[in-house]
């Protein structure tokens, strides 16, 4: 192989994990409310993403999205459209069974509740997957729409040797994913609600005397978590083909990221979540594709062992 | 203002506060001492609702304050600024004084209030955009203050204001207190380990010593009464 | 009440201590409340005998082999969540990877049968190989993390193995069939012989599981679980066990999972390394109850059936409706049972018993009739005079530091001990502790500034200052938990600075907590024992240890009570024993008094009083001043991490700097204006 190919694959990979990446940072950016914050395992949160990713599917398909926005803001419409609509959801299952093992409820329960939050989150995870099953068949979908095979062209570079190709759906997936994510950094740091939810996750007991419903925040706040997520999965539904088990892939990614981009930090996470995107693309270089996979867990277990604050995190910067 | 009678708190099967009685009346600064572990943060704890109250009752202004929860009593006015300061690190100074103003007392006055607060605590003014977390002990402990005064509560409760403060920082925060109770009248419950001061400016005390009041007057009656300091000291 | 020291020798072979471990039942505690915990404790061996028994006798007249095979992946799973249990359930470090352990040793025995022709017979045991050396490489690394970094590193081990065996071109390995001698490559035309396979490993997992449970290793781990900091403290190298838990851990779970291989016949990554495996393993455990040998036994027996009869019956019919089944049955048992089946089961029955017969409750004092009770039930009892091996090396313990009285007329004791401690205080006693300029800052915050004492063999030096001075930052430093910025800690002219905790507990110096934090489900003696360890190489020689600490106290009474009934005063007394039990030359007491009453604090100054008789230096923190002064020679006083000031109780409180930190300035003045 050349140069100029070599340049071009290693363009053409960095596109695709910027693109990539950018919507794992959103979903990252949801799981770190939940982990980073509130320091709860959720092990349902990729499934959660698949109740997005389907809730966009319906919602762009039968429900009638298609029509009423055309084929090509369809899809993105459905997948913000996913955002409420699991948010709503992670309400309800944060105060029918997460707050009963966590915050105030954990306090009783042994090792603060860790047992019982991983137990009863995996369980949560089986019933959303098998429910998945259920209700959507096991056959893999995807939105398709006309944008997910187009792609705009960068080039011919360097001569005409050099052509990247930028795909336009995933780009906007991308660029709303930014969107999501800034927006909900304003909500967090310029509204009441917001402050009220960090407040409550920066020292409970003193949100408290402040007059804070620090349970309500929880459960707010599990709700953003898991519905910023959705509208991830909502946007990656466009580009890849899903089934009821998706969470799975995705959950560990999610992990890796928020830890990545140390606890707590919403900016960490999303930039967590790019870099794993990165990781992901461009040891499709030097790797055989199977063994992607193996490098995002290689290079997250290389910095928690290493740097357990985070690339991003700085320690001292929550308790 | 504050009325509590015979209350009793106890954590699982150990008893921290036995048939504690006190009142607190309307503009009044009273203050509680007692050495550590008297029971002087739980009674703030019970009166905040975080503590496990097994007998007694406290009245808020005539209020019956049992069976409401702890988020509810600040609203009602009550403001507890806790032992150890307990700012939000991660929040800026700005944001901290807002969260207090959070009740909706507070909200109507915020602009005022936010005016005194920084004549008050000029620094605070200062260090508006700054992270909690990376203030001074002292100025956390003015911010823990503000924080509490944020809310424009009728009754301001100070847990150990001085507390891991060099002596001059905490003379500094004690002179601020005097003059925010002389200017808007406010009733103020404060525990204090700094006796003489506590005693000095209290209209009233309570000396608290293993879970019960065992002396109460006005600062008269309180300094030459050597059990004050054999309360502390042992002997 | 008697301790229960076995004589018998016991330096024999492995084989034979394990046996004997096993079936004499020799235990740590001493003395048994009553004839029901006899009777429970009696039949906890016989129990998964008869239910190892029963299940073969009912394999034996299975005849339907898919009936067989749920039977023979039931032992499986519960052997996977006993693994999983011993790191995870006694220790508290949640492990999201044991898939890793399994697949290693699925994969390890299948090729070596197919590159190798190495019978499964020989592979089994290497896969347990295998798995130990995965355990002990995951585990130097991993166990740098704690609490939820932790159990996502785990995660990532096995999935990372996943890919790396989907790479190398192992899809799907299938067992080859040996049709010359089946058996020598363990296979059976007759499927009850993998019942009874798996059913013999399920037996040995759940022998060395009691074995661990009972032993030190699984108190050890408990105490970690427990606190870990706490644990260090006692003595106790928390990094070794836990690197013990973990390759144990990794052989039970290697060997499970070269059997699994056997059984299915094909093996697959996702199979043997997939995130179910990880989660069937703690999914078992947590639903049965974590830390105890029949929670994983009940949740396979349980929940692996549930699956595959929601399968088989449902599956085809409503594709997804027996995982939602499953996981509701999981949501459920986590809302009525957190802490899974067995505990939640046992408590009932507890509160049941408890409530018809309410002498055995809480309201439970110790009395002869207790004593005498478990000595009849305890018939093999022994004199505690036994000989003792020490770390030391072999010596009797029964010298004179720990030869005491009762302690029943302590309180009214206490004042003339003052008095008389006051006119004998030793002057020129060598120095047990040396601190020089010790100082540790937190961020910009001096929590310890440039301290330096000296603590005499055989006084009893308190450690005061107002809230905030730094005096537990100074136990702290005094004992390892954290490391000083500067300055020196001798312990008899020996430099301990900066060493690990456990290491100066070796050394000698002991301590309790400001919070208690007991094994509540734990008996009074078996809480005790743990600190008994550090100075005894055998169990027995701890429990000993652990009995004596106790008679010290005065709570030998309560030693089979469960420490979750108890009084504070007693959780005092206990943590008190338990810094006891391990010998210590310097004791350091954090705020032992919070919370007593007057009568309790004097009975407890009684005690402490006289433990400069048995050669045990103290050090107290305590803010119940009129205790204090009663209690100790010589005050240091604390103030903003500095010592302000330090003598005897009279000079202490007379000086106008301790004065003016209590009390504050304005009183000083107040009242030299007055005089």
């Amino acid at each position: 192989m050349d140069t100029p190919q070599l340049i071009e694959n290693f363009l053409q990979s960095l596109t695709a994990g910027l693109l990539t990446g950018t919507i794992y940072g959103l979903l990252c950016v949801g799981l770190t409310l939940i982990f980073g914050v509130m320091r709860v395992i959720n092990f349902a949160q990729g499934d959660f993403m698949m109740l997005g990713m389907y809730f966009a599917f319906y919602c762009f398909g039968a429900i009638g999205g298609q029509i009423v926005f055309g084929d090509v803001i369809g899809p993105f419409v459905a997948a913000l459209l996913a955002g409420p609509a699991v948010f709503i959801a992670g309400l309800i299952a944060h105060k029918a069974l997460v707050a009963q093992v966590t915050g105030t409820g954990a306090a009783a329960l042994e090792a603060e509740g860790h047992y019982a939050q991983l137990i009863l989150t995996l369980g949560l995870s089986l019933v959303l997957q098998n429910a998945g099953l259920f209700a959507f068949g096991s056959a893999p979908v995807s939105i398709s729409t006309p944008l997910s095979y187009s792609a705009w062209e960068i080039g011919p570079l360097y001569g005409d040797r050099i052509s990247v190709f930028v795909n336009q759906g995933q780009t906007i997936a991308a660029l709303l994913a930014i969107g999501v994510a800034v927006g909900f950094a304003l909500l967090l740091g310029r509204t009441r609600l917001g402050r009220s939810l960090r407040a409550a996750a920066d020292n409970p007991r003193a949100a408290i005397y402040m007059g804070i419903d620090v349970e309500r925040a929880y459960r707010l706040a599990f709700g953003f978590g898991v519905g910023i997520t959705a509208i991830g999965g909502g946007l990656l539904a466009s580009s890849y083909p899903f089934q009821p088990y998706v969470g799975l892939e995705y959950v560990i990614v999610m992990y890796a990221g928020v830890v990545l981009g140390g606890l707590g930090s919403v900016r960490g996470a999303f930039f967590g979540g790019l870099t794993i995107g990165l990781v992901q693309q461009l040891s499709a270089l030097i790797l055989p594709t199977q063994l992607q996979n193996t490098a995002i867990f290689v290079a997250f277990l290389a910095i928690i062992l290493l740097r357990p604050q985070g690339l991003f995190g700085t320690a001292a910067r929550r308790a | 203002m504050l009325e509590i009678a015979d209350l009793s708190v106890a954590y699982g099967r150990i008893p921290v506060l036995h048939g504690v009685t006190l009142r607190v009346g309307t503009g009044e600064l009273v203050a509680v001492v007692g050495p550590n572990g008297a029971g002087k943060s739980t009674l703030f704890n019970a009166i905040s609702g975080l503590a496990p109250v097994t007998s007694g009752t406290i009245r808020f202004d005539g209020r019956d304050l049992a069976g409401v929860p702890p988020a509810r009593r600040a609203r009602l006015g009550i403001a507890h600024v806790p032992e150890g300061r307990q700012v939000f690190p991660s929040l800026t100074v700005r944001e901290n004084l807002e969260i207090g103003a959070y009740t909706d007392a507070g909200r109507a006055a915020w602009g005022q209030t936010l005016e005194r607060i920084y004549t008050w605590f000029p620094v605070l003014a200062e260090r508006g955009r700054q992270a909690a977390g990376t203030l001074s002990g002292g100025e956390q402990q003015m911010l823990a203050i503000a924080r509490g005064l944020a809310s424009s509560p009728r009754l301001l409760m100070l847990d150990e204001p001085s507390m891991g403060l060099a002596p001059a920082v905490a003379d500094e925060i004690f002179e601020r207190i005097v003059a925010i109770h002389r200017e808007r009248a406010m009733s103020i419950l404060l525990v204090e380990q700094r006796v003489a001061e506590a005693l000095h400016f209290a209209d009233r005390a309570y000396v608290l010593e293993t879970g019960r009041v065992i002396l109460e007057g006005d600062h008269a009656t309180l300094k030459d009464d050597d059990r004050v300091r054999r309360a502390y000291l042992g002997m | 009440m008697s301790a229960k020291v076995s004589t018998k020798g016991v330096s024999g072979k492995v084989s034979k201590n394990v046996s004997d471990t096993f079936f004499a039942q020799r235990r740590v505690s001493f003395g048994v409340l009553g004839r029901k915990r006899c009777l429970t404790r009696f039949s906890h061996r016989w129990w998964i005998l008869a239910f190892v028994a029963l299940y073969g006798v009912v394999a034996l007249f299975v005849t339907n082999s898919y009936q067989q095979l749920i039977m023979t992946v039931v032992p499986v799973w519960a052997v996977m969540g006993l693994s999983w249990n011993l790191l995870s359930g006694y220790s508290g470090l949640i492990s999201f990877g044991h898939a890793s352990f399994f697949g290693i040793g699925a994969y390890f025995v299948v090729l070596a049968l197919i590159e190798l022709d190495l019978t499964p017979w020989i592979g089994i045991p290497i896969a347990g190989l295998l798995g130990a050396l995965a355990g002990l490489v995951i585990g130097i690394p991993t166990f740098r993390l704690r609490g939820h970094y932790f159990a996502l590193a785990m995660l990532a081990y096995p999935l990372a193995l996943l890919y790396v065996f989907e790479w190398l071109g192992y899809q799907e390995v299938a067992v080859p069939m040996k049709r010359d001698a089946p058996a020598a490559y363990m296979q059976f035309a007759d499927q009850r012989v993998y019942v009874f396979l798996a059913l013999a490993l399920l037996l040995a997992a759940m022998i060395v599981t009691r074995l661990v449970e009972r032993s030190r290793f699984g108190r050890s781990l408990l105490a970690i679980k427990q606190d870990e900091t706490a644990a260090e403290a006692s003595g106790i190298d928390t990094l070794r066990w836990k690197l013990k838990a973990i390759t144990l851990s990794g052989a039970m779970a290697g060997v499970v999972g070269g059997f699994y291989a056997v059984v299915l016949l094909i093996v697959t990554p996702p199979a043997v390394f997939g995130m179910l495996v990880s989660a069937q393993a703690l999914v078992v455990a947590m639903f049965g109850g974590v830390g105890t040998v029949w929670g994983p036994v009940i949740g396979a027996a349980t929940l692996v059936p549930l699956a595959d009869i929601l399968h088989a019956r449902l599956g085809h019919i409503v594709p997804g409706i027996q995982g939602v089944i499953y996981g509701l049955a999981i949501i459920a048992v986590v809302r009525l049972a957190p802490e899974g089946v067995f505990w939640r089961v046992r408590d009932v029955l507890a509160n049941a018993t408890a409530s018809r017969r309410p002498a055995v409750g809480a309201a439970l004092a110790p009395t002869p009739r207790d004593a005498s009770a478990s000595v009849a039930c305890d018939t093999r009892t022994e004199s505690h005079g036994a000989p003792f091996e020490t770390a030391g090396g072999r010596e009797r313990l029964s010298d004179d530091r720990t030869e005491l009285a009762p302690t029943e007329s302590a309180p009214a004791r206490a004042a003339e001990i003052d008095r008389r401690r006051r006119t004998e205080r030793p002057s020129n006693a060598p120095v047990v502790l040396e601190v020089r300029g010790l100082t540790k800052a937190f961020g910009g915050l001096h929590a310890v500034k440039d301290v330096s004492l000296d603590v005499r063999e055989g006084e009893i030096l308190g450690i005061i200052g107002p809230n905030g001075a730094g005096k537990t930052t100074l136990f702290n430093l005094l004992n390892g938990f954290t490391a000083p910025d500067a300055g020196r800690v001798r312990l008899y002219g020996d430099d301990v600075t900066g060493a690990r905790p456990n290491r100066i507990c070796r050394r000698g110096i002991g301590r309790t907590f400001q919070v208690v934090k007991p094994f509540a489900r734990m008996t009074v003696a078996e809480n005790v024992v743990i600190g008994a360890y550090v100075r005894a190489a055998r169990d027995d020689d701890a429990a000993a240890l652990a009995h004596r600490a106790l008679e010290t106290v005065g709570l030998a009474g309560a030693a089979d009570r469960i420490a979750g009934q108890l009084t504070n005063r007693e959780l005092r007394l206990m943590e008190l024993a338990r810094a006891l039990a391990s010998q210590p030359k310097l004791l350091l007491l954090d705020e032992i008094l919070a919370g007593l009453s007057h009568d309790e604090v004097r009975e407890l100054i009684g005690l402490i009083a006289r433990l400069p008789e048995l050669g045990i230096t103290v050090v107290i923190i305590e803010h119940t001043m009129h205790a204090m002064v009663r209690l100790v020679d010589r005050f240091v006083v604390l103030d903003h991490g500095a010592v302000l000031a330090s003598g005897d109780p009279d000079s202490v409180t007379r000086d106008p700097a301790v004065i003016e930190a209590y009390l504050g300035r304005k009183w000083l003045e107040g009242h030299a204006r007055d005089r």
